[in-house]
């Protein structure tokens, strides 16, 4: 069986700003992948180009062996890759439960979309106690949470995270790292970018650092990594 | 009592055409976050092609429906072909603005070549007239004012009870979520102007069955269009409702008590008054929100 996600000399960034640099990775195979490096290298602009926000230059993109390297955002979530971004404004005045409905647009996640608010409302109790409250009035955490919980209603076959628990304090780090170890309980793969490295070695055991658009450095499963390996690596050299 | 008849009945029909113009404004308004420069001239071509249809022998029960379909193409067309491709770029707004004058004059010159200068008129909704108590109405003028709320509520209905109407608000607010989640933001969009569009086909539809058409005829309802949206709130569909109302009863209160040519002074003082004190718009929520 095919890797769920096969990236390979991806080229891609904004106008005439190159970002990405003909990154390659595979990732799925073993587990949930982690993503991290320093700030403004790559990270979403790759997340973005998975699920067709950005368009490649150059390069391929392979989800579970079909190539959707040109295919629009759209056809992308239809397909079960799902992207929660970075900072996820959502959609301030719709409620909680509207969000959630919306994330489960695409046919496929439809006709699961009952189970998946079930699992959704089990892992997030605090939503589930203001699903008529607009999104605008949540807390960050809040919000962080909503996000989560409208990937997971798109029945993802591979959820992206992006910085899930940015800016969060410590206990709500710690809330939002429960809720992602139970999304991936459930058995959906993961790849997750986050700067907490702490965070991110509980969740994933296949590592990739993304340095100047190309991947720096890859920590297969097995291998063990200190905190301060990964430190050495950010601020690097 | 006689007076106080004329302005409650004077106020509704025009506040129902205000509104029926203005909703549509602002339907694409908060769903692209751009003014359409040419929804008086689709206004305008909506009752040319009903008139196209009667002339062709089709009752008024048939051209009305069929206009309007047509009316949902036009402002779908009019979307993918000015306003799409600039969707983007940092000076939409204004862009739009000019690009939907020049497709409104160019749908009114264009009218003008196939139709002439000739004044026409549709047949009314309803024949007749009644009295209500002091005074005698038109019954075509009495359908109208029945039948706008009809049609305002069946959109809000389809905007906050549907799939499809959930979607549309939610392209307003975030179009990378909106795409994230799996919806066809262009498609939207489409929606959002064709049935504008449609709306606005059956104001002039409405305009058309009392009064005479020409192709300019689209020139002052979309000038209170502009007005209804701005002073209701231009973040939102049911502000602009209220204020279309509102405006309908101020001047129909105006031209009784201080005549006909005051009415447009008094109309813009109030306008301007309010932005100063409420700048959002009088009945405007918070930004972005459709309904
Ligand atoms: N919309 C955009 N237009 C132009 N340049 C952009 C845009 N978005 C990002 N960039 C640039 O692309 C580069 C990579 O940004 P990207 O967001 O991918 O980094 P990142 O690794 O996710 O950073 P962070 O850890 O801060 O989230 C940065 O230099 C950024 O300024
Ligand atoms: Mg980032």
């Amino acid at each position: 069986m095919s890797a769920p996600l096969e990236i390979e000399d991806l080229v891609a960034g904004y106008g005439r700003v190159t970002v990405l640099h003909g990154l390659s990775m595979t990732a799925g195979t073993s587990g949930n992948v982690g993503l991290f490096g320093p700030n403004g290298h790559g990270k979403t602009t790759l997340l973005r180009a998975m699920s067709g926000l950005v368009r490649p230059s150059a390069g391929r993109i392979r989800f579970f062996g079909e190539d959707v390297t040109h295919l629009s955002p759209q056809a992308i979530v239809g397909r079960g890759l799902i992207h929660v971004p970075q900072g996820n404004r959502l959609f301030p005045d719709l409620s909680i439960a509207e969000c959630l409905a919306l994330g489960a647009w695409t046919r496929r996640a439809r006709a699961v979309e009952d189970e998946n608010r079930e699992r959704a409302a089990a892992i997030f109790p605090r939503l589930a106690e203001r699903w008529r409250q607009p999104v605008r009035t949540l807390s960050g955490g809040e919000r962080q949470m909503v996000s989560i919980a409208t990937g997971l209603m798109g029945a993802p076959r591979l959820l992206v995270l992006d910085e899930p628990t940015l800016g969060l304090s410590p206990r709500l780090k710690e809330e939002l790292a429960e809720a992602v170890r139970a999304v991936s309980a459930a058995g959906v793969p993961l790849v997750i970018v986050d700067e907490d490295v702490e965070l991110l070695l509980g969740l994933a055991k296949h590592l990739f650092l993304v340095n100047h658009g190309t991947i720096g450095a890859e920590i297969r499963p097995g291998e063990t990594i200190g905190h301060d390996a990964i430190m050495a690596m950010y601020f690097g050299h | 009592m006689q007076p106080l008849a004329e302005i409650v009945f004077g106020g509704l029909f025009q506040g129902s055409l205000y509104a029926m113009m203005g909703v549509g404004l602002a339907l694409v308004w908060t769903t692209i976050g751009v003014f359409n420069f040419a929804h008086g001239a689709l206004m305008m071509l909506g009752a040319y092609l009903a008139w196209t249809l009667t002339a062709a022998g089709l009752p008024l029960a048939l051209a009305l429906p069929a206009a309007i379909l047509l009316m949902g193409g036009a402002g779908w067309l009019l979307q993918a072909g000015v306003v799409r491709p600039l969707i983007g770029r940092p000076n939409l707004v204004l862009a739009v603005v000019i690009t939907t004058l020049a497709a409104g004059s160019l749908v009114e010159n264009g009218v003008l070549q196939a139709f002439g200068p000739r004044s026409k008129q549709l047949p009314p909704l309803v024949e007749g007239s009644m009295t209500i108590g002091p005074i005698g109405v038109s019954l075509h003028q009495l359908a109208i004012i029945l039948a706008t709320p009809v049609v305002l509520l069946a959109l809000w209905l389809f905007l906050t009870r549907t799939r499809l109407g959930l979607a549309l608000r939610a392209v307003a607010q975030n179009e990378d979520s909106a795409q994230l989640v799996g919806l066809n933001v262009a498609a939207l969009y489409g929606l959002a102007f064709a049935l504008s569009a449609s709306l606005a086909g059956l104001a002039g539809i409405f305009i058309g069955g009392y009064r005479f058409m020409s192709p300019a005829m689209g020139g002052d309802p979309l000038l209170k269009a502009l007005i209804v949206v701005v002073f209701g709130g231009i973040s939102s569909i049911s502000g602009p409702i209220f204020a279309a109302y509102l405006i309908g009863f101020l001047e129909a209160f105006s031209n009784y008590a201080f005549g006909l040519y005051w009415t447009p002074a008094i109309l813009f003082a109030v306008l301007i008054s309010t932005l100063m004190v409420r700048p959002e718009g009088l009945f405007a929520p918070r930004m972005g929100k459709l309904a």
